[in-house]
């Protein structure tokens, strides 16, 4: 799993190519630690190569929401798989998330 | 043509990096038969979280003690039983994670995915075993 960050006229893309499992939660959470450090307050996480979330994967996803959200940063999720974007919709998740088709959408709508 | 049944049974220790030892293994047989890639992914995740549960709930993580799946394929269903050596859990307190109060938890979710993606769920009545049914059918 490897996360690659980019700045965008003031907003994080983080371009994540793996899975976001019980296997990589721990190191998800500590990438996203930094972003959270540094007080960064537009975020995309951009889940194209993500072909595989389990329930632990949900959970660092719904923790990053959280603190995130302590410090008033809006985070956006594009490019979810067919099979990943179910599992938002059936835990509910769907709700609390803010989710879209594709990237650009993100970074127009902040 | 019809292919052959197989059934097979892997045990590992309660150790989260096991689990892709199964998962692989059944992943394979389900490719084979050409089943839905979105089945695939259904199966993929119950059996995970069923092991993952029986790792952490059943058996504390305790690495001596060990975690049996058996599993079998024909070509209607895949039946996949997950056992640890634990006392047995209530699957039935579980808080349903979906609701208002509860979708923020960190947690709560695994057993819930299992019983929204396969189609048959049946516990032991001591709590320590599962059997997760999965009806297929090719692409």
């Amino acid at each position: 799993m490897q996360i690659k960050i980019s700045e965008n006229n003031g907003i994080s893309v983080c371009k994540v190519d793996g899975e976001i499992d019980i296997n990589t939660a721990v190191e998800v959470k500590k990438i996203f630690d930094n972003l959270i450090k540094e007080k960064k307050e537009k975020i995309v996480i951009n889940m194209e190569k993500v072909d595989y979330v389990d329930s632990s994967g949900l959970a660092t996803l719904v923790e990053l929401l959280k603190n995130f959200r302590k410090y008033g940063a809006r985070l956006k999720l594009v490019s979810l798989s067919n099979k990943v974007k179910s599992l938002f919709e059936i835990t509910k998740l769907e709700k609390l998330f803010d989710i879209l088709d594709k990237e650009e959408e993100a970074l127009n709508t902040f | 043509m019809a292919q052959q049944d197989i059934k097979e049974s892997i045990s590992i220790t309660s150790d989260i990096k096991e689990i892709r030892k199964v998962s692989s293994r059944i992943v394979g047989l389900l490719m084979e038969r050409m089943v839905d890639k979105a089945l695939i992914f259904d199966i993929r995740l119950a059996v995970e979280e069923a092991i993952i549960n029986a790792i952490e709930h059943g058996n504390k993580r305790n690495k001596r003690l060990k975690v049996k799946v058996s599993f079998g394929i024909d070509n209607e269903r895949m039946e996949i039983t997950v056992e640890d050596s634990g006392s047995g859990f209530d699957h039935k307190g579980i808080p349903d994670p979906t609701e208002d109060k509860n979708v923020l938890r960190s947690h709560g979710r695994g057993i819930y995915l299992i019983h929204r993606l396969m189609d048959r769920i049946e516990y032991n009545d001591k709590g320590n075993r599962i059997k997760l049914t999965k009806y297929i059918k090719k692409q």
